[in-house]
Order: structure tokens, then sequence, then C-alpha cells
């Protein structure tokens, strides 16, 4: 098996601004690998350059063994699977998938019949059987999606690169081609690299998840260590389901403005100090039952609840007006009844905090 | 066989808006364009239809109804060779603003990707239109006479030892002309369309192993097509009902049908000018009713 993607100390910046700074990393074949960051860390510019739309400033892209350096995109053997999807608007579901293997520079696909049963193929593979002679108009959004999937798919890259994927589809679809995206990458054996805003998505799909902070790599890791050990503060700020408090270690306790918790383990070396726990791992005491042995906790007056069905997430305001947030699911207990305005002890087990210092 | 169950899905007609009774206010609102229309377009047209079937005699005309005047337009080698000259005219001019045209439409919508850059590009080309029509004709005289600036720069360079006499006072000068001033027409909705293409695309189309050529061919080419139609559409109407180009550019050798109405008219023949009117109207409606059966302007704009 050839090697995978591998990128060396990728860097790109826009003026002053650096969209990539020192990106290093290395992709297995045949996984699927999610790139996670908010708006504005450089995930699309990395895509693009991975593709070949861009070139970067320093460092090199290396594929199947291979430096990619000034290699044009069509050459690289590498799809890209556009966010609006980018289809030719004037052309018919079919004619949009053949576009690639009959008009490329390379050994175009001439023959009529083989033609046809490629692209017969895979528009069978996507789910798209029946559509195939209908304008990229009169199909739904999944649809295109699978479309501009089909297109790509169809010239068999070995890599494909998918920029917000699902962004331009509903929630109720997204959730769907999810699944649809991993059983078609499965089935094909080609890595995926899915660049998505969103942590639940990047989480869900990906057999290994990238964070990307300011154009830096933050975290490569399987998706349950990203979620439970986070790498830094920023990342666990992505996943936007921990407390965060920023402080200080004092002697084996972090010092967090008025607030003092027990730590439990060694805490990781980070530039910024933070102390951070999950959302579901906090229970809500009475004001009068403060955290026991091997517990650390916080006194905060609950403010309001929202409830989500499978779960309610309560709002309390501790010492300073700092937020902290509880995630209570509902399979295992009731919704407790807090009173608004009255203080509450939000307690943890210490062992269960990510600690920076 | 796969195609006739796609087909039968196709065939699913596209929801259309339940018609609904207009209110007035919409009646309202159409109806000054609705007299407009037929005082100053559907009026005229008919009067004239009329008119080329009076009774003309050498100084009046009578509204007495013959054909006279159709069997002599029909009839007369003159009239027929200035139809076809305007046949000819307007094909070779639209050919040439789609040749001119296009390449520059295709740099300022499409390879120019500043917006700013591509509007400024955009108002050089309309400059020209700050002066008066028929100034921007005369200007070619001196341009292209043979004392003109032309010749002098090609005897200047060493190119040519005699003046090239064909530039001025034959067809091709009123080619020319005719180029110039009505190239802006084509360029103008060209850049529209092409400017409307979502770059990513064209990326898309690269990405997957298509060079230039088949991106311009298979992409480029028939998303801006309703621009071409739209564009061939302002300069056929205004090229087929052109006489000053000609008048001052071909030294009165080259009749368009523009320029027979303008005579007739002049010797007070309306029953002549009528003719020749209706008979232009009519390649007109030809032409523009051809041009629109090549795009589905309505479903591509």
């Amino acid at each position: 098996m050839a090697d995978g993607l591998r990128l060396e100390g990728l860097s790109k910046h826009y003026g002053d601004n650096i969209a990539l700074a020192d990106v290093s990393l290395s992709v297995p074949d045949d996984t699927y690998i999610s790139v996670l960051g908010p708006s504005g860390s450089g995930k699309t510019v990395l895509l693009r350059v991975i593709a070949g739309f861009e070139q970067p400033d320093g460092g090199t892209v290396q594929f199947g063994g291979e430096r990619l350096d000034g290699v044009p995109a069509h050459r690289r053997g590498i799809g890209f699977a556009f966010q609006n999807f980018a289809l030719f608007p004037h052309l018919s579901v079919r004619d949009n998938i053949a576009f690639g293997l009959m008009y490329r520079e390379r050994d175009p696909v001439i023959g009529q019949r083989a033609l046809r049963t490629k692209v017969e193929d895979i528009i069978e593979l996507v789910g798209l059987t029946g559509l195939a002679d209908r304008g990229v108009h009169q199909i739904s959004g999944g649809q295109r999606q699978r479309v501009a999937l089909a297109r790509t798919l169809v010239t068999e890259p070995r890599l494909v690169l998918l920029d917000e994927p699902l962004g331009a589809l509903d929630a109720n679809l997204r959730g769907r081609m999810r699944g649809e995206l991993r059983a078609i990458r499965q089935r094909l054996g080609v890595t995926f690299l899915h660049v998505t805003g969103s942590e639940s998505e990047a989480l869900a799909m990906g057999d290994r998840v990238i964070v990307l902070d300011r154009g830096r790599v933050g975290q490569f890791d399987s998706p349950d260590t990203v979620y439970n050990q986070p790498a830094s503060p920023s990342v666990a700020r992505f996943l936007n389901c921990y407390n965060i408090f920023a402080g200080r270690l004092e002697g084996g306790r972090f010092v967090a403005g008025q607030a003092a918790f027990a730590t439990g383990g060694t805490p990781r070396a980070a530039a910024e100090s933070a102390y951070c726990i999950r959302q579901d791992l906090i229970q809500i005491r009475s004001s009068e039952s403060p955290p026991r042995d091997g517990e650390a906790g916080i006194l905060a007056s609950f403010v309001t609840s929202e409830y989500s069905g499978a779960s309610v997430q309560y709002f309390f305001e501790a010492d300073g007006g700092r937020g902290v947030e509880v995630e209570a699911h509902l399979g295992h207990r009731r919704p407790e009844e807090l009173m608004p305005r009255q203080p509450y002890n939000l307690v943890w087990n210490a062992e269960q905090a990510v600690v920076f210092g | 066989m796969s195609t006739t169950i796609a087909n039968a899905v196709v065939t699913n007609p596209p929801a259309r808006a339940p018609g609904r009774s207009r209110s007035w206010t919409s009646y309202v609102l159409i109806a000054p364009g609705v007299a407009w229309m037929l005082l100053f377009l559907v009026l005229p047209i008919l009067m004239m239809v009329y008119v080329s079937f009076w009774t003309q005699t050498t100084f009046t005309i009578k509204p007495i109804l013959t054909t006279k005047s159709w069997e002599m337009f029909f009839s007369s080698d003159t009239y027929l060779a200035s139809l076809w000259t305007t046949v000819r005219l307007w094909l070779i001019v639209l050919g040439c603003t789609v040749v001119v045209g296009y390449p520059t439409a295709l740099f300022v919508g499409l390879f120019v990707r500043n917006k700013t850059l591509s509007t400024v590009l955009l108002v050089l080309c309309v400059i020209p239109f700050w002066t008066s029509f028929l100034i921007r004709v005369l200007a070619w005289r001196p341009m292209l006479g043979e004392q003109g600036a032309i010749n002098i720069i090609l005897m200047g360079l060493g190119l040519i030892k005699q003046p090239i006499e064909a530039l001025l006072f034959t067809e091709l000068s009123v080619v020319i002309g005719m180029t110039q001033i009505y190239c802006v027409f084509m360029v103008g909705p060209v850049a529209f369309m092409l400017s409307r293409i979502d770059p990513n695309i064209i990326e898309a189309a690269r990405d997957l192993g298509a060079g230039f050529p088949r991106i311009f061919r298979k992409i480029i080419l028939p998303l801006s097509m309703p621009g071409v139609v739209v564009g061939a559409i302002f300069v056929s109407v205004m090229v087929l009902g052109e006489f000053a180009t000609p008048a001052a550019l071909s030294g009165r050798k080259t009749n368009m049908l523009g320029n027979i109405i303008v005579t007739q008219v002049g010797s007070l023949k309306w029953a002549f000018a009528a003719v020749a009117g209706v008979v232009l109207t009519l390649v007109m409606g030809m032409v523009v009713a051809l041009l629109l059966r090549i795009v589905d302007l309505r479903r591509e704009l």
C-alpha cells in the first residue's frame, strides 16, 4: 500500500493574515478524517492547498510518496467536493458525473459503453438511480450533494477532500447524509478528508479528528481522545461541551478567582493555564452539601434552563458573573426542580477534570 | 432502458402558481406601458402597412389601395440588391462584433476577478458613447482616408509603399465603423453572463482534469450563450436599421434598406418608403425570432 498524505511545515498567509502556520501531519490511507476548526482557523485554505488550488508559502504536500509541489490540481489524483457543490448548471445529472471521465486531458474514457457502465455504477452507489437524466436544478439539495460526490468519485481519486459537505443541507438531511458518506467511503476504500465547523459532525464522522487552531494542528487523535482529553484549552473550547476556568496552579490546587478546585492526576503543560470540566460530568447538589474528598466544586446560583428532549442544559452564575453550564441527560435522572437566583453546589470528580498548567 | 425510466420521472410538470385573478393594481401598473406601445408602436406599424398599399403619383399620394409599390420593390434590381446588402452587412458586422466582443467580455467578465476593476473596464468600453453618434462615425474618415492616420502610420513603418485606398468609402469602412460602434452592445451582456459563472464551477472542471479548451467549449460557452443572444439581438436590430454609417463612410456606394427609406422619404415617395419599412420590419422580426430559438432566454436569465 502506498503512503497516504503527508504534510510538512505547510504555511500560507494573505497579507498579515496567517491562514496556515506550520501544519505538519501524516494521514493514513483508507480512513475517514474530519478536520474541525472554527471559522477562520484555516481549514478551507488547508484543503485548497492540498487540492492544488492554492500554492503554500512554505512546506510540502506529499501524497502516495510523491512531492506535489507545482503539480496542478488535476494531476494529483485528489478529488474535491465543493461546499456549494459547484455542479455544472446546464448539464444533467449523468453529464455532470461523466464530465471528468469524458473531458479529462489524461486518458479520457472514450468508449460509450465503458463510460455508461462507470457512470451507472457510481449513480447506483450514491443512490441516485432514476435521476440520471434530470437537470441539476430539478433535484433536491441532498441529491445535489450526491451528484457532487459522484462526480469526483467516478474519476477514482485515492483521496477526496470535502469542504463542509453538509453545510448547505438542512438539519434533518444532514443527519442522514452522515451515515451515507461513511458508508460510501467504506465501500470504495478511499480516504476522505472532511472539513467541518461542527464539533458533533467532526466527532461522529471521523475515524480520526484533526483540530485546527489558528492555522496550526491543535490535536490529531481519535474522536474519543479528542473529546475526553483535549490537548489544549482552545481545543476544549471548540468542542463546545467544557466549562473552562482561567486561573493558575497553586500547590496542587487550581485557583480561579475566588474559587479553588482540587486537581486529580498531573496537569498537562500548555501555553495557557486552564481548568476544564465537561458539562455532563457535573452534579447539582444543594448549597448545604459541599464537595467531598476527591471532588471539586463551585457554588453558583441558578439562572435558567433549556430543555432539548434527551437532555437539559442548566445555566448557572458563579462569583464575578462567570457562567457555568451543566448538561443533564434525562435517560438517567429526572430534571431537578431548581429555584432561580438560589445558590447550589456544582460538584464533579476531580479526576475527570482536564487541567492545563 | 434506463433512459425511459428517467424520462418518465422527468415528465412530472414543474409546479406552477395557480392562475389567480389579477387585482386591479396590476392593470393600473401596466396601463401606461400598454397605451404607449399601442400609440407609438402598434398603430404606426399598422399605418405603415396601410400606406404601403396607397397609390403613389410623382408628387402626391392617394388612399386608393394598390399593390404597385410592392410590385416595383420586388422587380427592381436596385432594391433587391439593397435588401441583400442589408442582410450581408448584418451578418458580417454581427460576426465581427462576436469575434471582437467575446474575447473582450471573457477578459472583463471572467479573468478579471476584481469587481471594481471589471466595472472600470466596462466603463472604459462605454466612454466612446460620451460623444455623439455622428461624430463617432465621421471620426473614422480622418482615420481611414488616403491621407488618414492608418495609412500614414503604415507608410511610416515602411510596411506599405502606396496608401491603401480600399480603407475608406468602401463596404470595408462601413463594416469597421459599425463594428466599433456596436461592439460594446455585445460586450456588455456577454460580460454580465460570464461574471455570473461561479468560479468554483471552473475550478471543479479543472480538478476533474479538463483542459482550458474543453472547459471553454463545454462549460463557459454554453453558460454565456444567453449573453451572446441578447447581445446579438441588440446589434442586429441596430445594424439592420442603419443608414447613417453607410451614408457617411461608403461615399453613397453602399445602400442599405435604411438608406432607401431616407431617400424615398426625402423625395416624398411615402408609399414606397412604407414598402421598404415593412420589409425591414419583417426582416428584423425574423432575425429576432431566429436568435430567440437558439436559447430559451426566459429560462436562462
